[in-house]
């Protein structure tokens, strides 16, 4: 049995140790927010937040989380930057088909919560690695841009 | 006249200088030079072998211990394929060899081999068939084990299933692919002596270099080779390019060898493939731990330690390991000077895990401070561990690195080789696209499907 702190809630769950926490998230907790998508940290669609940084979830196993905080998108919109950057996406109408959307929401919350005020090259650092076939990347710059822009 | 003859003989005294000085690099253990006797005479107790808690095991199970410090296995199986049913391929400058079915089929492998015949191959390299096996088969370092023990790898190899696996072609040039030749380079390098313990040092440093030289081969990776292609012991695990990727010099030198690993350190190496602060094992290495010396006894283990520090300390030309991770931001650090490509792909595809800093938040495995790898200038088992990702399946755990090998260019996986290095290591690399190209070759295990895509 692992004790896990997930979204500011301890919660016991019965995994193998090396089971990846997004399994752990998706079908264990019913925390379905988070995103399955290539499985090998190359799309960013799983990540969630551990101690504060952007982690793939699906290459983080469960037993290594240790007692770090996760937060994940059901979380985020209760920190500062997160409902900022949430109410950012929906005014500039961000998503199109949505399923890259709660990766990017993490990364650009965890990149605001580093430098609220990041300028173009800071933002292609912090998101390369979150990628969207439908192509949002310009909104996705703006509304970080908009949030940031209300932060300070 | 006269001066031709002078030239002629001081010619040979040369020569045979030159072969006298490759004839005493041949000994593995002459650095300790101490009296050696035969191993019936030690009075240290048993040093070959399995460790004290399988004494009294059957005859199969103690094979299975030896065959598995020996690492017959990663040898003898292709990636994919049936265990011991051979067809991993060595690629070499002069073409490439393919390990044999030692499964005991009658008809392919080796079910029909008497223990003469089989101490034969293990000692001298000599087949049932009469012909030379060629030394990737480290039966120079096999001779130095028992007959007892090499029996008990053949009575464990002889309960597996026979496997029906034909061997496979080897494309070898001309003259290497002149089996007979092998004969004359025995003379040479393999005197076909069992171990003989040194009676100045402890049983537990004899357990050591009789775990180190008879079974794990670590010489064979990690020991220079000299011109023909025989172990240069004069540089005793000073560290050597193999198979494409290099194994590190793992002498006492405190820079360049494993001087400054605690024994904590080595045990938690060689039995997980990973110690903190010291990067993880991938590649050729990775595979020797998954298989062979994560099996290990940890007294055994123990001894291998005590013998290693015993190797004399060599120098190797690479640079002190960084030990401090690198700043937060991309902005700061050291650039991979004037090509943005590598820290581009950095950002997409490798930050996530190994973050800015090269301390990783997914795992400590996936750190990449203080690794040897990102230490080495010439980037070499970067580019490969970038190339063939990393699995590794130890008791308890697991980690693995996605292969970009087939997603990336190589001029890609050059750009980011050097980002790393320069990023994180002491150094950055100048590696380029046909660098990259090259080690692919030498690494692949594929090599009859040359239409294979690579990027």
């Amino acid at each position: 049995m692992l004790t896990l702190s997930i979204n500011g809630q301890v919660r016991d769950v019965d995994a193998p140790r090396d089971m990846p926490l997004l399994w752990v998230l998706r079908d264990q907790l019913n925390l379905v927010g988070t995103k399955y998508g290539c499985g090998i940290a190359q799309c960013g669609v799983c990540t969630v937040h551990v101690d504060g940084q952007p982690v793939r979830s699906c290459q983080l196993n469960v037993g290594d989380v240790g007692s770090r905080a996760v937060v994940t998108i059901e979380g985020v919109g209760n920190t500062p930057h997160g409902a900022k950057l949430q109410q950012a996406w929906i005014e500039a109408a961000v998503p199109q088909c949505g399923y890259c959307q709660a990766g990017q929401i993490m990364s650009a919350t965890a990149l605001l919560d580093s430098n609220p005020n990041p300028d173009d090259a800071d933002i292609d650092a912090a998101m390369a690695g979150n990628l969207c076939r439908c192509g949002t990347y310009i909104r996705i710059r703006r509304a970080i841009k908009n949030a940031a822009a209300r932060s300070v | 006249m006269k001066i031709i003859l002078v030239t002629a003989s001081f010619l040979a005294v040369i020569a045979l200088g030159f072969a006298g000085w490759l004839f005493l690099g041949r000994d593995p253990m002459s650095f300790a030079r101490g009296a050696t006797v035969a191993l019936a005479a030690y009075k240290g107790g048993d040093i070959t072998g399995v460790p004290a808690g399988l004494v009294s095991a059957d005859l199969v199970t103690r094979g299975k211990y030896l065959a598995d410090a020996a690492d017959c296995q990663v040898c003898h199986s292709a990636p994919g394929g049936a265990r011991f049913a051979g067809g991993f391929v060595f690629t070499m400058p002069f073409g490439s060899i393919y390990s044999t079915n030692i499964t005991p089929d009658k008809e392919t492998g080796i079910g029909s081999y008497t223990d003469a015949q089989f101490l034969a191959a293990v000692h001298q390299g000599i087949r049932a068939d009469g012909e030379h096996l060629y030394p990737a088969m480290p039966y120079t370092s096999y001779a130095m084990m028992t007959d007892a023990d090499a029996l008990a790898i053949k009575a464990y190899l002889f309960s597996l299933a026979p496997v029906h696996a034909p061997p496979r072609q080897d494309r070898l040039s001309w003259p290497y692919n002149q089996r007979g030749l092998m004969a004359l380079w025995n003379v040479m390098f393999n005197p076909d002596e069992r171990f003989r313990p040194d009676t100045r040092q402890s049983p537990e440093w004899n357990r050591g270099a009789y775990l180190a030289e008879a079974m794990g081969h670590c010489g064979e990776c990690h020991t220079p080779r000299n011109l023909a292609f025989g172990l240069d012991n004069h540089r005793k695990y000073a560290g050597a390019l193999t198979a494409g990727w290099r194994a590190y010099n793992i002498t006492s030198n405190r820079k360049s060898g494993i001087g400054d690993w605690n024994d904590e350190d080595i045990t938690l190496y060689l039995s997980t493939g990973y110690a903190k602060g010291h990067g993880a094992a991938a590649g050729p290495m990775g595979e020797a731990i998954t298989n062979s010396l994560s099996t290990l006894a940890p007294d055994d283990v123990l001894a291998l330690i005590t013998y290693l520090r015993s190797i004399p300390a060599q120098a190797s030309d690479v640079p002190s390991i960084v030990i401090m991770p690198a700043p937060a931001s991309y902005k700061q650090g050291s650039k991979a000077a004037s090509d943005p490509r590598g820290e581009k792909i950095f950002a997409g595809a490798c930050v996530s895990c190994h973050g800015w800093t090269g301390v990783s938040s997914v795992s400590s495995y996936a750190t990449l401070t203080g690794a040897r790898a990102v230490n080495d200038p010439k980037a070499v088992n970067v580019a490969q561990t970038i190339i063939n990702g990393v699995t590794r399946k130890i008791p308890g755990d697991k980690f693995a690195m996605p292969a970009f090998g087939d997603g990336y260019s190589d001029d890609d996986i050059a750009a980011v080789a050097n980002y790393v290095t320069a990023r994180f290591g002491a150094k950055g690399a100048q590696l380029t696209g046909r660098d990259v190209a090259a080690l692919r070759k030498q690494s692949t295990q594929q090599p009859n499907s040359e239409e294979t895509p690579h990027g």
